[in-house]
């Protein structure tokens, strides 16, 4: 018997090994619906979860080393040495700043109006009220597993199920957290899952990744308005990730290839999924600002009104400008009979002096059309023509209007 | 090839190294296949975990060493990934066992065979793990054996270069 062990030891180790696994994969692969399918549990158990956490304390601070180091050398190249036109993109940086918080001003109040509405409607919009900055440290390494490792965790305050995004999409969602590190499921994984809506046609769709890591929109019936470009955004129905996040782009329609009347919309991710450094957690949604929004609504306000403010003073050098202009103010006269106020003109249209020998060339002895060629002409009792006064007996309509003040 | 008997080459050709290799050299390839797709992206095209199973595998000759260390890479990957611990680990475990046990039987100092030797136990190592995840486990996974033939020749590349350097890392009578 010993003799057996001896001989058969090679294999018996390896049987043992194997069996040990597969019975380890048993634990955690069940059969969990009707249909006969098995599920994996994504709830790691105990166990599990221990072997997952010894993996990760040894492996994240060789990541984290690796990804710090990198960062100096970037932070000494990039602030130390490449500083080329840096004076003029920060001018241009400036300008549109400037250009931004006057466009926000106007937007947030369209922002404000809509809450307003969603109140009155008892739609209770999420806004993101709270993130947390964190950096990419390190993959799964596996090419069938795309999750990546963060470096915050739970003592900073994330949780499972959080959304992570960048400032172009979003990201994927916080599968796991350790003390000091996170494993987050990218959107393009196979297992993940997102409701987004296309933006123009407003088709919703389930977002999840295929064997290559790309993005596509499952379980949608075959539509022609559907056209590559189109930007995908999220649909908020998922719990996850807030609604209105940008996505990607349709990059093409494809037909599914196990159900005829469906197709699959290939989506261009917005974020770079492949080349991640900086992500945030969305940590809180709330249904109003955050405190960071409040202070950029008070700066643009203070924009807003230095803006208002600058109008304001227009006006008023122009009044001060007008009052002293000579002839349109007058200091001494009552308001009602300013020279602005009157409506005789100024200049009254003078006539030509009267002839010593009207004839019928003379102004006013021409004939009318109405008086017809046997009419006669407007003359006076005596068959002269009637004397014209030099001055109208009554104010003339003014030729020019007078001058209008600007309100 | 040449064919020999098995006790008397692997008692003349077993290679030794310092305990501190064994332990570091493990631990880089992890390190480093968890950090390198990160600046690589998808062209992430191998798998350092499997070289290194293989290269001590058939270095050692030892098919228990073999096994012990292709399980525990496996389960170190699936552990680091979100799938379910094993399925890496089984197709490794068998991974270092048949090394190790080729590696006894033929010459594997010539270099165009460890690097045949790497290819086919890539392709075998994927085989398995689609093996164990679909049959074994009946969980819906896309596969794509494009990506698995790119991974095969990326870790033949890696093995042609890794090699040589690990073999100055021997203990030399």
């Amino acid at each position: 018997m010993a003799s057996f062990f001896v001989r058969y030891r090679n294999l018996l180790v390896l049987l043992a090994i194997l069996m040990a696994q597969i019975v380890g994969l048993a634990v955690q692969v069940r059969r969990i619906n009707n249909t006969g399918r098995s599920s994996f549990d994504p709830n790691d158990g105990p166990g599990v979860r221990l072997i997952r956490l010894w993996a990760e304390a040894v492996v994240s601070p060789f990541e984290r080393g690796i990804h710090g180091s990198r960062l100096g050398v970037e932070y000494i190249w990039n602030d130390y040495f490449d500083l080329r036109n840096v004076r003029h993109q920060n001018q241009e940086l400036e300008q549109t700043i400037a250009r931004l918080q006057l466009e926000q001003a106007s937007l947030l109040e369209d922002a404000r109006q809509g809450q307003r509405l969603q109140a009155l409607l008892g739609f209770q919009e999420k806004y993101i009220y709270s993130t947390v900055a964190a950096q990419d440290i390190g993959s799964s390494g596996s090419a069938q597993s795309h999750v990546f490792y963060i470096d915050k965790g739970a003592k900073d305050g994330l949780k499972p199920d959080m959304a992570v995004i960048t400032p172009d999409g979003i990201v994927g969602k916080v599968r796991d957290v350790f003390p000091h590190t996170s494993q987050v499921l990218a959107v393009n994984d196979q297992s993940s899952g997102a409701g987004v809506i296309l933006e123009t046609t407003r088709i919703r769709g389930i977002l999840r990744g295929n064997v290559d890591g790309q993005l596509m929109i499952v379980g949608i019936l075959a539509d022609e308005r559907i056209k590559p470009g189109e930007r995908v955004l999220t649909a908020g129905g998922d719990l996850i990730f807030p609604r209105g996040l940008p996505v990607g782009v349709v990059e093409k329609v494809v037909r599914d290839p196990e159900r005829d009347a469906f197709i699959d919309v290939m989506v261009k991710p917005a974020a770079h999924l492949d080349q991640l450094d900086e992500v945030l957690v969305i940590t809180s949604t709330q249904p109003r600002f955050s405190d960071q929004e409040q202070k950029d609504i008070e700066t643009s306000e203070e924009v807003k009104g230095a803006e208002a403010q600058a109008i304001k003073d227009q006006l008023k050098a122009s009044q001060i400008m007008a009052e002293h202009l000579p002839g349109l103010i007058e200091p001494n006269v009552p308001a009602d009979q300013q020279p602005l106020n009157d409506s005789t003109p100024p200049n009254p249209v003078l006539r030509p002096p009267l002839p010593l020998h009207p004839d019928r060339f003379s102004p006013g002895d021409a004939p009318t059309p109405d008086s017809g060629p046997g009419s006669e002409p407007a003359t006076g009792p005596a068959g002269k023509p009637a004397a014209k006064p030099t001055q109208p007996a009554t104010p003339q309509q003014p030729v020019q209007s007078a001058p209008q003040r600007n309100p | 090839m040449s064919l020999l008997g098995a006790d008397s080459r692997r008692d003349m050709e077993i290679h030794r190294y310092p305990l501190i290799v064994y332990g570091l050299v493990p631990l880089t390839a992890l390190v480093l296949q968890a950090w390198l797709p990160r600046p690589l992206g998808k062209y992430a095209w191998f798998d350092l975990p499997l070289v290194v199973t293989v290269y001590f595998a058939l270095g050692r000759r030892s098919p228990i060493q073999g096994t012990l260390m292709g399980a525990a890479m496996g389960i170190f990957e699936d552990a680091l990934s979100r799938r379910a611990i094993g399925v890496n680990g089984i197709a490794k475990t068998a991974v270092g066992f048949l090394a190790a046990s080729v590696g006894i039987r033929i010459d594997v100092e010539n270099f165009t065979i460890r690097l045949m030797l790497n290819f086919l136990l890539s392709l075998l190592s994927s085989a398995i793990y689609l093996f164990v995840y679909r049959i074994l486990l009946g969980l819906e996974l896309e596969w794509s054996w494009l990506t698995q033939l790119y991974i095969a020749i990326g870790n033949s590349a890696i093995a042609l270069i890794l090699f040589p350097l690990l073999d100055r890392l021997q203990l030399r009578d």
